[in-house]
């Protein structure tokens, strides 16, 4: 059968205009690919905040090969609001504990960075969450990364279409970059471990409060346009009192007894998912991250510590997300 | 010490904070001029430091955007911000500044959350119901293409309240009017205000002190709708346990506009910054604007 000139015609503008469609998807949304050959988890058995907390997470740390000597560590903890009687903020005996810890490792500096996502009032949320004092006692400096100066930074992946974000100076001085999120269960997002934690570091002094921009944009391509732009050095996430149901505000304390340390944000996440009884590739920014920020897979994790403890009854979560319980 | 010895020590900190363009930075240690504790600094600022208030006011002028809007700091995209409506709150009494008004004005009338459009009015009343708000009824964004949130609800309502004409900007009272129905639709079911919506996935949010008090300023010509008591009365409760200078100033200034005694309050908040180092400049703003609050009332007034 011959093909007239003008069939090749149509057929070539046909197959130029459907690659030309779907490149786009097939095309990486990264320019950058951080997954090591293996990371490393530990799982730290942690009763209550108490204060051999200090040691039991300095020795947590030393099963890493941590190396911040003359370092600026940025401890970026989640603190969203206050609420009396709630799991809602890492707790500061935590982020003290690290501080100390990282010192002891040689930090030239170790400073506390966040800007909270609900409430204005970030010295209220400092004072009344119990941080204010316990960061003066132990003369740990605090940044409001919601006022900071800022700098125009171009995103790293392109999962939303904002190709840039403003961004607080003081991630930019910070030579190790610590994710300490609390565990929690998220009413748009599923989960909120250290990834989503990350969204501490995109100014209300541009974006207000919430960063509503980031919601727009889809919560999940958010996560993995901060995350690529902003790198986690490495994770201490606080499930010692965790949160369950709706989340990030309005959940209920569940106790885990837990802290997880990690050198990869993909592992810390997908460990502690599991540990809430989550199956994290059908957590959508857990999923994509693996393919370029860490790994998932616990073939390629090593665990240490405590050994991982599924729950028989999974976190409780919104309507829209049962179906990342993995039973 | 004495509540007009610390506000007179407060302004000096802010005219030395001054940076050489003429506004103010968000911390201590920052270069870059920030609009929001520029619009309060200036609004802080004594008569007795007219040069640095000159400044300020030129500074404003100068970094207004081509669309009329301002931006959020010197430096910004140019597409504008919230900050407008607080630029225009300071500049409300400088007549040389008429022109650069209108043209905010004209920039703040057509900023609107993105539930204003038909599409995504229908899709939050049919399909996405779990944040309880009527999408209808519609106030301001923090930045364009963003939803309306309670603070620069209020802002704006308070900047349009003092357009002293209608300057060809007919559309204000409707704009006025559906930023209060917002307001009203939006409160916490206990009373006061939290960051937006009073309740998501069926879980009452908690009030904020600071949003509450703002978002009271703005209803201050609406005292009768009775939210506005009942959050009176939380905002009152509350302010007494406060031990923060924001949250602290912003509850003093929407109580005494509905005239209640805050004079303890004033005392107990010219106490308290004198224990705290202060590194956040709107805050130190804000709290001189809380020190002198008759004044600031008359700042703030339509």
């Amino acid at each position: 059968m011959a093909i007239t000139r003008q069939e090749l015609l149509v057929g070539g503008a046909a197959i130029v205009a459907g690659a030309s469609v779907t490149t786009p998807f097939f095309r990486p949304r990264y320019r950058i690919k951080r997954c090591p050959a293996r990371s490393r988890v530990a799982i730290l058995h942690v009763e209550d905040y108490s204060r051999p907390i200090d040691e039991l997470l300095f020795s947590g740390l030393r099963l890493f090969c941590i190396n911040v000597q003359g370092k600026t560590v940025l401890l970026k903890p989640n603190l969203v609001d206050y609420i009396p009687g709630t799991a809602l903020n890492t707790h500061h005996q935590l982020v003290v504990a690290a501080a100390e810890a990282f010192r002891h490792l040689g930090a030239r500096n170790v400073v506390v960075g966040e800007g909270p996502g609900h409430q204005r009032d970030t010295q209220l949320v400092l004072s009344d969450s119990g941080y204010e004092g316990e960061l003066k006692l132990h003369k740990i400096p605090f940044v409001d990364l919601n006022r900071d100066e800022l700098t125009r930074t171009r995103l790293a992946a392109s999962y939303t279409d904002l190709q840039y974000l403003w961004l607080p100076r003081t991630i930019f001085q910070a030579d190790f970059i610590v994710s300490m999120p609390k565990v929690k269960t998220h009413h748009w997002s599923g989960v909120t471990l250290s990834m989503k934690n990350m969204f501490g570091v995109v100014p209300g002094n541009k974006y207000g409060w919430p960063k509503n921009i980031l919601h727009w944009s889809g919560i999940q391509h958010s996560i993995l346009d901060v995350c690529a732009t902003v790198p986690i050095h490495f994770v201490i996430a606080d499930a010692v009192m965790a949160m369950e149901g709706n989340g990030p505000l309005n959940g209920s304390p569940r106790p885990l007894c837990t802290v997880v340390l990690a050198d990869d944000p993909v592992a810390a996440d997908a460990t502690c998912a599991r540990v809430m009884g989550f199956e994290p590739d059908r957590i959508a920014h857990i999923h994509e991250a693996s393919h370029f920020l860490g790994n998932s897979s616990p073939a390629l994790i090593d665990q240490a510590a405590e050994a991982l403890r599924v729950p028989e009854v999974p976190f409780q979560v919104v309507p829209e997300f049962r179906h990342i319980c993995a039973i | 010490m004495n509540a007009e010895v610390r506000l007179l020590g407060i302004r000096q900190i802010l005219a030395q904070k001054q940076l050489l363009s003429g506004g103010w930075p968000a911390l201590t240690l920052s270069s870059q001029t920030v609009l929001e504790p520029t619009a309060y600094s200036m609004m802080a600022l004594g008569s007795d430091l007219w040069d640095e208030h000159k400044r300020a006011r030129r500074c404003l002028v100068r970094c207004q955007n081509p669309n009329g809007s301002w931006p959020a700091f010197i430096g910004d995209d140019d597409e504008g911000s919230w900050a407008t409506a607080l630029a225009l709150i300071a500049l409300r009494n400088y007549s040389e500044n008429v022109p650069a008004q209108l043209k905010g004005f004209r920039w703040l009338l057509r900023s609107a959350g993105k539930e204003s459009s038909l599409l995504w009015r229908w899709k939050f009343q049919t399909a996405d119901r779990h944040a309880r708000f009527d999408p209808n009824k519609f106030g301001w964004p923090w930045q364009p293409r963003t939803n309306s949130w309670v603070v620069p609800t209020a802002f704006a309502i308070l900047a349009l309240n003092q357009l002293s004409c209608t300057c060809d900007l007919e559309d204000s009272e409707q704009r006025i009017r559906r930023g209060i129905e917002m307001l009203l639709d939006r409160v916490c079911p206990g009373g006061g205000w939290n960051a937006g919506n009073g309740v998501v996935y069926g879980g009452a949010l908690a009030p904020h002190p600071d949003d509450t008090a703002i978002a009271l300023l703005a209803l201050k010509n609406h005292s009768d709708e009775p939210v506005v008591p009942k959050s009176l009365e939380w905002l009152e409760g509350t302010a007494t346990t406060l031990s923060a200078p924001w949250s602290l100033a912003w509850a003093v200034l929407a109580l005494a506009a509905y005239s209640r005694n805050v004079r303890p309050l004033v005392g107990f908040l010219a106490d308290l910054v004198g224990h705290i180092d202060i590194q956040d400049t709107a805050t130190l703003a804000v709290v001189a604007l809380a020190l002198d609050f008759e004044r600031s009332l008359i700042l703030l007034a339509s």
